[in-house]
């Protein structure tokens, strides 16, 4: 069976009516003066959840992790966290940890020191702080670090230190500002997969903000999108790109191709969209679109095939124009094909072989091509 | 060619502040040391030998060997140096604490307050400056005397029945070199705390800590290279004051700038004031130093 959906497929608290919200914002606002940061905001998010909070910046991503944090008071709105009330509670007593963007590590403590500071002010005893200590420095394999300062340390080190800080502790919640933003992109990829392993390790509930996609698909069960202060769809990573909501979150997630066009005819699963000078767009995925509605038919460049000669199958939604430009990245080459209106389609395709048969250049006669079901229509 | 001509502009651009210490600071305390090697003469300068070459170069090594320890010797003698001395770095001492305690929550607040407005803080801060030091302290004794401004408020809102004794007691030294090197103190502990990160304070709430904890765990030792930079300035500068013990502390208050003064004018004994300027230069200079030491070593070790 074809679906989309989760890849830990045994991990969906979202989807079983009968689970219990472990984090929910209820109707959140927060205004700076003027300025509405974060606008009416509902949400919820489940324990042992690793929650991404994606938007460009402005957004009000990282003032609801405050929020949650305790550094900002919502004007308007209730947080919960696990049945409790979070309204008036300082930091200080909140059962969340927070990993800043800084890092923010105290620079007059060795990194033991910086570790150790959360259970001290716990009033942990002492052979029991060293023991967590240690297993933390195990955790994120510093252990010959420990006795140096943070300017002595490189850059993911540093993050390492901050990481281990934040947990140590065990909060009931991690909050991520940014966690990679400083770090270099290969440093980048490998710590997104060792941030999935400690969360599922520690089994904690991890809320990350970020302004990269890439790595909130990588790391998330679920993603919220933010836009001006509010949520505009809260999905699995794979719903996110391959069923968006709507025009801004097709175009913020991934790149994507948009036809805009006029639904001809409804027939029960499929649609007929006419997309202009002679194009016609079937669909599986109609949504909710009524005849003769303006809509507009996202598909992705990965789902689209250019090849020399028009496909044989009739069922194919198919154009023709010129090769425009290719770039060729190594795992796969870009094509954007010049379509006789002059609109631009851009084709990805992976190069699973070495070797093509068709080779396609600048200038070619090219079409493209793709499934009813490579794209989805999109209302707004 | 060019190379050598940049090698010596750059050994030039190095050697200008030692040039300056040389001429302005080691030189005059040569002259100072020599002087207070030498007997006092009532002659113009009032001192020999006065060392000069107008008796040739064997009269210069005839001058040398009169030059001895005796005003040295003379300081240890009479109580009353070692009691300056003491009560010099008691005062100053107490005045720095007094200071440091003032000054920090100025210039915590400066360095909290919004940006906007730290330059009008930081102006408000120098201002002072803009009249003379001798008018300011003046100023204090119209405050400070017992028919003065304080007093009168005092007694017209009825909180006193008599008026309060600051003038020429120990009180109103504090009150005048707290307010005369406030700035000095305010200036390197703003810089300090305003290069603070705040999320450092966030970070350790985060963690757990109260926010009056916060401040003592994070931001004060943080700062406090701010606090040493700003103790010294108030500190050295205090412990040799004259003016403001003069002026404010009255006549039966010990201090050896004062007592620098009356050797210098009133006694004329030039030999024994420099002496005593010797004696005051190392008791600042050496403590200084060894504690830059100190702190240079902990520092290499920490790296």
């Amino acid at each position: 069976m074809k679906s989309l959906g989760s890849i830990r497929r045994s991990f969906a608290p979202w989807a079983d009516p009968a689970s219990k919200p472990y984090i929910s914002f209820e109707s959140i606002t927060k205004k700076f003066g003027d300025f509405i940061a974060v606008n009416d905001l509902s949400l919820v998010i489940y324990e042992r959840e690793f929650f991404a909070l994606l938007g460009a910046s402005g957004c009000g991503k990282s003032t609801l992790l405050r929020m949650l944090a305790g550094f900002d008071e919502p004007t308007a709105g209730r947080i919960m966290l696990d049945g409790q009330d979070m309204r008036g509670i300082p930091p200080y007593r909140r059962p969340v940890n927070m990993m800043f963007q800084s890092y923010a590590l105290f620079p007059h403590m060795t990194v033991e020191a910086n570790i150790a500071f959360g259970l001290k002010q716990e009033g942990m005893p002492k052979p029991e702080i060293e023991k967590r200590v240690k297993e933390m420095l195990e955790l994120v394999k510093l252990e010959q670090f420990s006795k140096r300062k943070p300017h002595q340390l490189s850059g993911g080190q540093r993050q390492r230190v901050a990481l281990a800080r934040s947990v140590a502790k065990r909060p009931k919640v991690l909050l991520l500002d940014e966690p990679l933003g400083a770090l270099d992109k290969k440093l980048r990829e490998e710590t997104q997969f060792e941030l999935m392993d400690l969360q599922q390790e520690l089994g904690l509930t991890f809320v990350v903000v970020t302004h990269d996609q890439e790595e909130a698909m990588t790391m998330a069960d679920r993603i919220a999108i933010m836009d001006k202060g509010k949520v505009i769809q809260v999905a699995t990573p794979a719903e996110v790109y391959e069923a968006p909501a709507s025009r801004f979150i097709a175009d913020f997630v991934g790149t994507v191709n948009m036809f805009e066009g006029k639904v001809m005819a409804r027939d029960g699963s499929s649609t007929t969209i006419d997309a202009g000078n002679g194009l016609s767009i079937r669909t599986d995925n109609g949504g909710d679109a009524a005849t003769g509605n303006t809509v507009w038919y996202a598909v992705r460049p990965e789902k689209i095939r250019v090849s020399s000669k028009k496909p044989d199958d009739q069922s194919l939604n198919a154009a023709e124009g010129e090769v425009w430009d290719v770039a060729y990245l190594g795992d796969m080459t870009v094509y954007h094909v010049k379509l006789d209106d002059g609109r631009i389609v851009r084709t990805s395709l992976i190069n699973s072989q070495r070797l093509t048969d068709d080779p396609l250049s600048w200038n070619d006669r090219a079409w493209v091509s793709f499934r009813p079901d490579a794209g989805v229509v999109l209302t707004k | 060619m060019q190379r050598l001509a940049a090698a010596v502009a750059s050994r030039l651009v190095i050697a200008v502040p030692y040039v300056w210490l040389l001429v302005f600071f080691l030189i005059p305390f040569v002259i100072v040391f020599k002087i207070s090697l030498s007997q006092t003469a009532i002659a113009m300068p009032p001192y020999v030998p006065t060392l000069g070459f107008s008796d040739g170069i064997s009269g210069l090594f005839d001058g040398l060997k009169e030059l001895s320890a005796d005003n040295y010797i003379w300081l240890t003698e009479d109580s009353l140096y070692f009691n300056a001395y003491l009560s010099s770095v008691i005062i100053a001492g107490i005045s720095t604490i007094l200071t440091l305690m003032v000054g920090y929550p100025i210039a915590y607040g400066m360095a909290r307050a919004p940006t906007t407005l730290r330059p009008i803080l930081l102006m408000l801060v120098i201002l002072p400056f803009w009249t003379s030091f001798l008018i300011r302290v003046y100023a204090w004794i119209g405050i400070l005397k017992p028919e003065g401004l304080l007093n009168q408020l005092l007694l017209s809102l009825h909180l006193i029945d008599q008026p309060l004794i600051i003038m020429n007691t120990h009180t109103a030294i504090f009150i005048g070199i707290v307010y005369s090197y406030l700035p000095f103190m305010v200036l390197p502990l703003y810089s300090a705390l305003e290069k603070m990160d705040y999320s450092l304070i966030e970070a350790a709430q985060d963690l757990g800590c109260r926010p009056s904890s916060a401040f003592w765990k994070i931001t004060f030792p943080l700062s406090l290279p701010g606090v040493i930079a700003g103790c010294l300035l108030v500190f050295i500068p205090a412990v040799g004051e004259f003016v403001i013990p003069d002026l404010l502390g009255g006549s039966q208050t010990l201090m050896i700038g004062k007592t620098l003064w009356n050797e210098f004018f009133a006694n004329r004994d030039w030999p024994v004031s420099s002496a005593v300027a010797v004696i005051l230069l190392l008791l600042l200079v050496v403590p200084i130093m060894i504690f830059q030491q100190a702190q240079a070593r902990a520092q290499e070790q920490g790296r």
